[in-house]
């Protein structure tokens, strides 16, 4: 018998083509019906591309292929037994199209999830996902830590983030035994946590999403509020001054908490008592009272839908809002000037210490601010490079950080401080412009309708990961996603009506699902690995213990500072 | 033709149960009586159950696996009404207690090769202990008339010194009763191992096999269904099973230069297992024989879906012609031309002539009417 022992394990073996007429076989058949004898043949049309030299399939791999195929007929396809383990089948950037004539075509994009945006694009695409609406209050955050403290914290918060985002990402590839291509975060805590993992990562997961989505609701009553108030005023050619504090000159910035006793308070009052029209409007148009419930016949519809693959093609809404709002504040800071005054420790009149005991406001905001630990490994599983990906990473958190921070600071810093206190830069410091400002008007449209086409997508993830984990099915019933759309709506209201510091929302459900996601389960799951594979020593236990004690920490203190 | 009707045979419920019937027991007791199993000579396909011996045989034999293939089991005996054989047929029928009755080939292994070998598989060392009881009791029975051992050896298998103490035990009883069988061992699922470190164990494996098999001689090969290392081997066995192969190549090579073919090749029937080949020149592809074997089988099988048969082939394009037919009783033939231009029915009309000479060939052998002889 022939010795066949040296096989060449490579796949293809670039070869100059001796076919060369590669089209179907001759066929010495007298047939009438040619076309039904034809051997299997590849249309060249039906192949999306093919690599610059017809290259032939080696003999090693083509005797894989009539293996698997001899194979698979001899079972049913129920049976796993005849199927080929991963280990002996090609990687999939190793598959390609077989002709019977012996040549092989690499399909472009088949190997589904490689490689199909550049680095660039995932960065993009990372800076996007993760620039929410907190970055609205990212300069009362700064004003409640301190000017000092809070830029310091707004870096360390980006670095700690972005090390445990890192082990997010790295996470997968520390599980070598099962099959983890599809995987997200939530499944590997479930590997590792079994059911209490699946169960309070959704948990957690759902924390964000509905904070998110009650932060919308406020936001976006606030945005409707506004601009009904402006277009009223300017159709009605009312110069309307509020009674509240504000600065004379053309660039009004106004403090509408200063007569609350530092309470925001949504009504402002016009002092127009005389005009029925105008209090008939105040009374129908009042942004705690009414316009929340107006917006439920907006929104709740839009929940309902299936699928909300429409919305997403809004998408660039959200990039645009954020590059307009880099403009407004650099616009307003050049107008306004700056006003930055150092005082270390005691507040005074018009200005707040550079560092305050209410840093953990700060921490908490920005810890949804940072947050995208529960996506980013389907974000980075498109990279093109996928060796590229932790610098990607890093570059994106670098540009989040330097976002937060020149708006911060600007807004901070320009913030007229002789006539206004900086205690009073609003949780959305777009509450700090009056509505009569056609710069921030423009600001809360584009938010106004970013936010709305957001909203479906935020309901519908919250409805998948709920009622698919509780029910088992997506879309158990309309009665139960109604149910569902009712309950979040209802929340959104409630807030909005009562309680609408988007401040506190943020920091509290950043805290909350920060705990979980971006401080202890990364953390957690490396020190598991670690142990398991004997690598574990000391200070990395000490370092990731202390970051989890870190994320504990961050939760607590939202309670009591 | 047995093809057909084997095929028939593995579509329906495969339930055989894998006891050897034995000579002269008495209707009604575990036993079963057999026409003609004087002539029949058995292959022993034996191994840890697990071990991949029924997807071997599936493989090799191009049977469809029912996966429903288990033995009887002590429940449906335990309510064995009674047991009668329909020798003509042989089959036998089971009467349980509620009346039904099952009907059951006796050829449970569906697979004969080489003229009169009949495949047995048998679990060794399994965990059923009724198979375990009656595989002791019927120890005798099983192992005479053996021609070929097959012992499988899974390689990732934990317990090596239970494996080693069951191929011992079958290697006892083929020392009593067949002592001139010729024994095999596949060190199987060699996929599962390292590609640097395969050598090494399989030469560990091999040592170890040798040594316990004294005075018999074992021997060994490693095999994965996942390369081209099963086809081998079992091409080798088939080869060391024809006594006069070397004869029959001279003759392949007679025909080859005769009939001015590329390539002449002989498989076996049922498993198309290369028995021998010539070629007169080079040829590119080392894996031709395995891949042309499972195109064919895979072929088989859509035919006895259409309950036909494969009888023969021909394939043609501009630079050859292919011929494969079958051509003595036990083998086939697989003629490459690299000149098209002569007719086929020429080709046809020389491997019809072959047909008679090497029909000849196989009958002067000796006075049973098949390839095999002791």
């Amino acid at each position: 018998m022939t010795n066949m022992d040296n096989d060449s394990r490579h796949l293809l073996i670039p070869e100059v083509d001796h076919e060369i007429n590669p089209g179907p076989m001759n066929i010495q058949f007298d047939s009438s019906d040619l076309r039904s004898k034809r051997p299997f043949y590849i249309e060249p049309t039906n192949i999306v591309s093919v690599n610059e030299g017809i290259q032939r399939v080696s003999d090693h791999a083509s005797a894989m292929n009539k293996r698997i195929h001899y194979y698979s007929r001899l079972t049913t396809p129920a049976d796993k037994a005849l199927i080929a383990p991963d280990h002996v089948v090609p990687a999939p950037e190793e598959c390609y199209v077989y002709s019977p004539l012996g040549s092989a075509y690499k399909l472009q994009g088949y190997a589904e999830g490689y490689g199909k945006n550049t680095s660039l694009v995932t960065i993009f695409m990372i800076w996007n996902t993760m620039m929410g609406t907190s970055i609205l209050s990212i300069p009362w955050g700064i004003k409640q830590a301190g000017f000092t403290t809070g830029m310091c914290i707004i870096i360390l918060m980006g670095l700690l983030t972005l090390y445990c985002c890192y082990r997010v990402v790295k996470s997968r590839a520390m599980i070598s035994s099962v099959d983890i291509t599809t995987w997200e975060y939530p499944d590997v805590c479930r590997y590792y946590f079994g059911s209490f993992g699946q169960w309070s990562s959704l948990l957690f997961s759902l924390v964000s999403l509905i904070g998110a989505m009650i932060v919308y609701w406020v936001l976006m009553s606030n945005f409707l509020f506004n601009t009904g108030k402006f277009i009223f005023n300017f159709i009605h050619h009312i110069n309307d001054t509020d009674a509240v504090l504000s600065t004379n000159d053309s660039n009004p910035v106004i403090c509408p908490s200063a007569g609350n006793g530092g309470h925001p308070d949504n009504s402002s009052m016009i002092f127009y008592a005389n005009d029925t029209g105008l209090q008939q409007f105040e009374k129908w148009w009042n942004k705690s009272k009414t316009v929340p419930l107006y917006l439920i016949g907006l929104l709740l519809p839009l929940l309902n839908f299936k699928s909300p693959s429409f919305f997403s093609k809004f998408n660039i809404l959200g990039t645009v809002s954020v590059v307009y709002l880099i403009f407004l504040v650099t616009l307003k800071a050049i107008r306004l000037g700056f006003h930055l005054e150092f005082h270390w420790f005691m507040p005074t009149e018009f200005f707040v210490p550079e560092i305050r005991f209410q840093f953990p406001q700060l921490t908490g905001v920005l810890t949804l601010a940072f947050f995208i630990h529960n996506c980013i490994i389907t974000l980075l599983k498109n990279n093109k490079n996928q060796e590229n990906n932790v610098r990607d990473l890093s570059i994106a958190y670098m540009l989040v950080t330097l976002t937060y921070l020149y708006i911060g600071i600007l807004v901070f810093a320009s913030f007229p401080s002789p006539p206004l206190p900086k205690d009073c830069i609003e949780q959305n410091f777009l509450d700090n412009f009056p509505s009569s400002d056609i710069l921030s008007f423009i600001a809360r449209i584009f938010l106004l309708f970013q936010m709305m086409t957001v909203y479906p997508l935020l309901g519908y993830l919250a409805r998948v990961q709920l009622l698919g984990h509780v029910f088992g099915d997506v879309y158990p019933s309309i009665f139960h996603v109604f149910i569902l759309n009712l309950i979040i709506v209802g929340a959104g209201v409630i807030m909005a009506c009562f309680y609408p510091n988007i401040g506190g929302i943020i920091r509290y459900s950043g805290a909350a699902c920060g705990l979980a996601f971006v401080f202890i389960y990364p953390s957690l799951t490396y020190i598991i690995y670690l142990h398991q594979e004997e690598r574990l020593t000391w200070p990395k236990l000490i370092f990731h213990v202390f970051i989890m004690t870190l994320g504990l920490a961050n939760l607590i203190s939202q309670f009591f500072m | 033709m047995e093809d057909s009707d084997s095929e028939k045979k593995m579509e329906k419920e495969n339930l055989g149960p894998r006891m050897d019937p034995s000579l002269g027991e008495p209707e009604g007791s575990l036993g079963w009586a057999l026409p003609n199993t004087a002539m029949k000579k058995k292959v022993l396909l034996m191994g840890k159950s697990g071990s991949g011996k029924t997807s071997m045989r599936s493989i090799i034999f191009a049977n469809y696996i029912a996966r429903d293939t288990r033995r009887l089991g002590a429940t449906i005996l335990d309510r064995l009404h009674s047991l009668q054989i329909n020798s003509s047929l042989s089959t036998y029928s089971l009467v349980d207690s509620v009346g039904n009755t099952k009907t059951f080939d006796v050829e449970h292994s569906h697979v004969r090769f080489l003229g009169n070998l009949v495949l047995n598989l048998w679990d060794c060392g399994g965990q059923d202990t009724f198979m375990e009881n009656y595989f002791t009791s019927q120890r005798d029975n099983i192992f005479r008339n053996v021609e070929v051992l097959i012992y499988v050896f899974d390689v990732e298998s934990r317990e090596l010194e239970k494996d080693m103490h069951y191929y011992q035990s079958c290697l006892e009883a083929i020392l009593q009763n067949s002592p001139d069988a010729k024994i095999f061992c596949l060190v199987h699922k060699m996929d599962l191992v390292q590609e640097d470190q395969r050598d090494l164990i399989f030469k560990e494996r091999e040592e170890d096999l040798r040594r316990l098999s004294r005075p018999l001689e074992c021997s060994c090969f490693r095999t994965s269904i996942w390369d081209e290392t099963l086809y081998k081997a079992w091409s080798s066995i088939v080869y060391q099973l024809i006594p006069n192969v070397q004869q029959l190549e001279r003759n392949l090579r007679n025909f080859a230069e005769i009939i001015e073919a590329d390539e002449v090749l002989l498989f076996e029937r049922a498993t198309f297992l290369v028995i021998s080949h010539y070629q007169c020149k080079e040829q590119r592809d080392a894996h031709r024989f395995e891949k042309i074997s499972n195109i064919i089988k895979q072929f088989k099988l859509s035919c006895s879906k259409l309950a036909a048969s494969f009888q023969s082939m021909e394939v043609r394009n501009s630079n050859f012609a292919a011929f494969i037919d079958i051509f003595t009783s036990n083998t086939y033939v697989m003629v490459v031309m690299s000149d098209p231009s002569i007719p086929s029915a020429a080709t046809l009309i020389n491997i019809r002539n072959a047909r008679k000479h090497f029909e000849k060939l196989e009958r002067v052998d000796g006075p049973k009417q098949c390839l095999l002889m002791r």
